[in-house]
């Protein structure tokens, strides 16, 4: 593991306020995220993982505090410059699988690279490569509904992985899985994380995954309670 | 990619696609048939006038339409034919006489046009020889012989062969009386025009107006090309220093009655297009309402608003460019078809008869319809989109995704 960092979150601070009465989500969490981790950010129902994770990927902003990413401060970019930084740079898998529907599997796993004006022979290969290393290589001309919920969440990570991001974030990504489709889902990407050298940041509860992990990072009351390295 | 999915997505909820698609295809349809029917009664009352009363371009004295002076001749008006006749845009011409005055029975009396023709030519002019239900034309080796219609032979209560009696004023003021025969009796789809015109032989009417042979009051000339009527008639006028006046000038109702049914076709055309963007709002809305999330997470692997907003007036777009064809291709054909075998309105003839309309209709398209309505039916389907797009480019994709 190299020592630069990939994620750096200083002092981040954030309140809903939809419902007129304030709600602290995170409340001054700090976090150093260097390549190649494998780390889950874990804690109860409503302790700010989701948020953490949300801020993390620029997908939601931050009260107060800073995240930089690969050097950029993401919580001074516009919503379309955030747009496209998360096409370059972030690969998201999500907890209910959000492939497109009227996509194969194949197409699903292009479907960022498209965005990003990847050539089509280079497409094409790192499409292939992708879903054999997932193990979907005799079902890419599938569609999402003739997969099964553990097939989808690999084609997802497929799609996270095919155009080289930065990291990836995953909220819950086991929360619908069985536990043989999570076991075969982790050692995928542990093996990604091994051979690609592929940061992978979870939000989890699932044990399966904490097990897995190489740094916990524990987070209660939006606050960060425990930072451990195995 | 962005093509295929926005195809992909209008098949997800196929019932939904094809009940809008259906809507397309027969809004579209009942508006080209419409549009159709609407053109075949402008064409229907615009040929009956020609046909009967005005042809495509008359000639009169430049001051005979002010009070139809008998005086008033056209001195020429044979040599006029005759150069008409050898006019290669020209298919038929003949000369009038034509006396204001009054024609009486035993029974009645009433005021009536008599119009001296010379029947052969008025025939190719006019087609007055089919007209006739009862007897035949005046024959031109006897004298005094009339052409009656049917409504002035029943106001007069006269026959074939009966005796009329015509009275209008000669060139010298006098009054001229002269009886007539009823040689035959005819009858139009216009009950206006067979409330007002009698005819006669030519010759008749000169002897007895005592005008020159060689003159007329009016020439009426039927073009080959309707649409030459304005050029030739400016040709005309600088030829010769009578008055030449196409069939819209002479019978400017027939302007108002195109423009007031151009004017229906556009509030026919504009209820239907607010009719269908109405419904392929409600439509592609629903659309991205049950796909929040789908669209939250597009936004989350970096599909730009521009692609996103792109996407949903595709999918609408594809909606139309289903329908519209279809519809138009039924619309095309019905009014083809409806134009052949005609639309009988026989059972509103009468009705029919005060507009000078004949009882069959014939649907037709003037050309430019069929892309109007098609690029009309694309105008809606890109405005119908735009709702439906800025609301899917306002999602928040944390939020999106939030959405069960």
């Amino acid at each position: 593991m190299t020592e630069e960092i990939v994620i750096k979150v200083r002092d981040v601070h954030k309140t809903y306020d939809e419902t007129k009465v304030p709600v602290k989500a995170l409340r001054g969490v700090s976090l150093d995220i260097k390549k190649g981790e494998f780390t889950a950010i874990v804690g109860p129902s409503g302790s700010g993982k989701t948020t953490l994770l949300n801020i993390i990927g620029g997908l939601d902003r931050p009260t107060s505090g800073s995240v930089v990413v690969n050097g950029i401060d993401i919580s001074t970019l516009t919503d379309n410059q955030l747009i496209d930084f998360r096409k370059s740079n972030i690969g998201f898998v999500f907890q209910s699988y959000n492939l497109i529907p009227v996509l194969t599997a194949r197409e699903n796993v292009e479907f960022v690279m498209l965005l990003q004006k990847v050539d089509k022979t280079k497409r094409d290969a790192r499409t292939k490569e992708m879903l054999q290393a997932v193990g979907l290589g005799d079902r890419m001309h599938n569609k999402p509904t003739e997969l099964s919920g553990g097939q989808q969440q690999r084609v997802a990570v497929a799609r996270a992985l095919a155009p080289k991001p930065s990291f990836i974030l995953a909220d819950e990504p086991t929360a619908n899985l069985d536990s043989s489709s999570t076991a075969n889902l982790l050692d995928i990407m542990a093996r990604l994380n091994r051979e690609e050298g592929m940061t992978f940041v979870f939000s989890t509860h699932d044990q399966r995954v904490i097990d897995r992990a190489r740094r916990v990072v524990t987070i209660e009351d939006g606050k960060v309670l425990k930072d451990e390295w195995r | 990619m962005v093509p295929i999915i926005a195809w992909r997505n209008i098949w997800r909820s196929r019932t939904r696609s094809l009940v809008v698609i259906g809507s397309i295809v027969i809004g579209i349809w009942a508006l080209i048939f419409l549009l159709g029917f609407m053109q075949g009664q402008v064409d229907n009352y615009v040929s009956g006038i020609i046909e009967s009363e005005t042809s495509h371009v008359q000639i009169h004295d430049p001051h005979f339409e002010d009070d139809f002076d008998v005086k008033l001749t056209i001195d020429d008006a044979t040599k006029i034919v005759e150069d008409l006749e050898s006019d290669p845009g020209v298919q038929a011409v003949t000369s009038r006489l034509l006396l204001n005055g009054m024609i009486s029975s035993s029974a009645a009396a009433n005021g009536i046009m008599v119009k001296g023709i010379d029947l052969e030519r008025e025939d190719s002019v006019t087609r007055i020889l089919a007209k006739i239900i009862e007897g035949a034309a005046p024959d031109t080796a006897k004298r005094n012989q009339i052409l009656v219609s049917e409504r002035i032979a029943e106001k007069l209560k006269v026959k074939l062969r009966s005796k009329v009696v015509l009275t209008f004023q000669n060139t010298d003021a006098d009054i001229t009386t002269a009886a007539f025969r009823v040689a035959g009796i005819y009858k139009t789809h216009s009950k206006l025009h067979d409330e007002l015109y009698v005819f006669a032989n030519k010759k008749d009417l000169v002897r007895l107006a005592g005008v020159s042979p060689a003159s007329a009051h009016e020439i009426a000339i039927l073009l080959r090309e309707i649409d030459n009527v304005d050029a030739f008639t400016a040709e005309l006028n600088e030829m010769y220093p009578w008055k030449a006046e196409t069939y819209k000038q002479i019978s400017p109702d027939l302007e108002l009655f195109s423009s007031q049914i151009k004017l229906n076709l556009i509030i026919m055309t504009t209820i239907f297009m607010l009719a269908l963007i109405f419904g392929i709002i409600n439509t592609m809305l629903m659309a991205v309402l049950e796909r929040v999330r789908e669209l939250g997470m597009l936004m989350a692997v970096g599909m730009n608003r521009v692609r996103v907003f792109f996407m949903i007036v595709l999918e609408t777009l594809y909606i139309a460019l289903v329908g519209a064809p279809i519809g138009i291709l039924l619309g095309f054909f019905t009014t083809k078809y409806l134009n052949r075998v005609g639309i009988n309105l026989s059972a509103w003839s009468s009705a029919l008869e005060e507009f000078g309309m004949k009882d069959i209709v014939r649907p037709s398209l003037e050309p430019g319809t069929i892309l109007t309505v098609a690029i009309a039916v694309l105008i809606t389907a890109v405005l119908a989109s735009i709702y439906p797009a800025i609301k899917a480019i306002r999602l928040r994709p944390v939020q999106a995704l939030r959405k069960l």
